[in-house]
């Protein structure tokens, strides 16, 4: 355990950007609501004002979560081909540490270390925006952003997308940490030419699409695999808003879909396949110690 | 008490190519081994596979461990320099020794910043702002701070310069060395390191072609040089080579007869390089 904890320190001082780029966009959003027009209330006037903070603070979060996404992909794909690349494995292979621990902790890292931070960032931003806008538009916005359940909702919301993005993205991460442990050079490239290579080959020689489907339904599926959309249900209102109509659950407890996720075969199927590429990645660690 | 180091049979192949053919050797406690060969002779592929780096065929225990199944073990008892300057450019002196002093039970952070403190290193210092010599120092440091029972040098020396050199060979020798320790180093300067080993094993294209001590080289190999007219009587003896120099010609001998070879003109003891250089060129020059 104390092997792990150093194994990650060590990936934070290698890479600086798991928390400063989150500090970037907490700084840049701060910013904006000191110096920018983010009166809420004028945005859509006939709109609950409960539904505008909550709005406002889930637009926050979004865009850490947004921007993690990207930057966990790149790390994913960097961790192991950096090591290589500088010849530093030679260093890290000299220290008791088995590859297994090595691999399993850079995946840590990605799925749960960098999560935390970005989540992290995402809280104290959203905290010291509520704040400055609150009190710049004390008049209109009302208090509409301190809400304790609002809040609590949120929390629980980030855990739960934490947990779940995991657990559905394992074998897309795995499958990052194979390319970064074999390829000589160029892991954005070799990252997106097998997949590629495999819907073009099997659109050409089978006219079909079935590749193409579970990799589309892998990397843009999750949100239908999470959360659950049945407007029809006793749980969900319908606000009339001018001519509008919303459909929204009466609390965002209603949109988690946790059995239907963990009792879905295509989770477990993922789970299984980030296993055994992660097992792949680690055996790739031991054997391929140079470029 | 069993070699610290035992090799049967040792082979590995890249593709066609052969680095280690069937290199048989062993390396016993408390000894300091020098691994000489040629660029490309399989000295290093002869490293990786002790230092568990890389799959390879046949038998090979160090310090009682298989070293590719496993490695997380052999580097409790084992430290390598495996290459000079792989420390990531990242890395900082003080994170460096934090991290080891983490990860390593047999790390003494005491030692690692009195060597610093030597070579005037200072710990918030990034690897990418130190030259390559003060890199090496680091390591090093690293390296040596680990109580190990095996240390492993692949050209610790190169890019240093000839002071570095020689405090880094005189530390390792006065501080470091001691019966309980065995060091296998390889390196091209055969020369600087001749006066330090206490063994060498020569390796040729991936075999083993002497494994001895450099107490038997001196009795059991002599060379002599001969005037033209010395010379058939001298070829006579069964040399196993010969080499031109200054007119005369110089004739090396394995286990040779000394009063007849100093009756045929001068005898004196081969050193290590010459040995090598013979051993590796054949016959004549």
């Amino acid at each position: 355990m104390n092997t792990v904890i150093w194994l990650v320190r060590r990936e934070f001082w290698e890479n600086r950007a798991i928390w400063m780029i989150p500090a970037v966009i907490g700084g840049l959003m701060v910013l904006i609501a000191l110096f920018g027009r983010v009166d809420l209330m004028s945005i859509s006037p006939q709109m609950p004002v409960q539904a505008v903070g909550g709005g406002f603070l889930l637009a926050v979060g979004a865009t850490f979560f947004a921007v993690m996404s990207i930057y966990s992909t790149w790390y994913l794909l960097d961790c192991l081909y950096a090591d290589r690349k500088d010849r530093s494995v030679l260093f890290w292979k000299s220290m008791p540490i088995s590859d297994t621990t090595t691999v399993l902790s850079k995946l840590a890292t990605a799925l749960i270390v960098i999560p935390a931070v970005y989540f992290a960032g995402a809280d104290l931003t959203t905290l010291i925006m509520a704040f400055i806008v609150s009190v710049r538009w004390s008049a209109s916005i009302d208090g509409a952003l301190w809400h304790a359940n609002l809040w609590l909702q949120l929390q629980t919301l980030w855990l739960y997308m934490i947990a779940t993005t995991a657990l559905w993205y394992l074998p897309i991460a795995a499958y990052l940490l194979v390319v970064s442990a074999w390829a000589k050079r160029a892991v954005m490239l070799w990252s997106l030419l097998p997949p590629l290579t495999l819907v073009l080959a099997e659109r050409w020689f089978f006219d079909s699409h079935v590749i193409a489907d579970v990799l589309g339904k892998r990397l843009l599926g999750y949100p239908a695999q999470a959360f659950r959309d049945d407007p029809g249900s006793s749980s969900w209102v319908t606000t009339v808003v001018d001519n509008d109509t919303i459909t929204t659950p009466i609390s965002i407890w209603g949109f988690f879909n946790v059995g239907g996720f963990f009792s879905s075969a295509e989770t477990w199927i993922g789970i299984a396949v980030g296993a055994a590429l992660i097992v792949c990645a680690i055996q790739l660690r031991t054997r391929r110690t140079e470029i | 008490m069993p070699a610290l180091i035992e090799a049967l049979d040792l082979t590995k192949k890249y593709g066609a190519h052969v680095a280690l053919d069937r290199a048989n050797f062993s390396v016993e406690a408390g000894r300091i081994v020098g691994l000489i060969g040629p660029n490309g002779a399989g000295k290093t592929t002869a490293l990786r596979a002790i230092l568990g780096l890389t799959a390879y065929e046949g038998q090979l225990k160090v310090l009682g461990h298989e070293p590719f199944r496993e490695r997380t073990a052999l580097m409790h008892d084992a430290c390598f320099i495996a290459d000079v300057a792989v420390l990531p450019g990242w890395l900082r002196v003080d994170h460096a020794i934090d991290f080891v002093a983490g990860v390593h039970p047999r790390f003494r952070r005491d030692r690692a910043l009195a060597l610093l403190a030597k070579a005037d290193i200072t710990g918030e210092r990034r690897m990418r702002e130190l030259s390559k010599g003060m890199k090496t120092q680091v390591h090093l440091a690293l390296t040596m701070a680990i109580d190990a029972k095996l240390l492993v040098l692949d050209e610790p020396t190169l890019g240093l310069d000839i002071l570095a050199r020689r405090a880094f060979y005189d530390a390792l020798v006065n501080d470091y060395m001691d019966e309980t320790r065995t060091i296998l180093i390889t390196t091209h300067q055969v020369e600087e390191v001749e006066n330090l080993l206490t063994d060498v094993l020569f390796i040729d294209k991936g075999r083993i072609v002497l494994d001895s001590s450099l107490d038997d080289i001196a009795t059991r190999y002599a060379a002599v040089a001969v005037a033209a007219d010395n010379l058939d009587a001298a070829r006579a003896e069964k040399p196993f080579h010969e080499r031109p120099m200054l007119g005369k010609v110089v004739l090396y001998y394995e286990q040779p007869n000394l009063t007849k070879l100093a009756s045929l003109g001068e005898v004196h003891a081969l050193n290590v390089a010459d040995l090598f250089v013979a051993k590796l060129s054949g016959g004549a020059e």
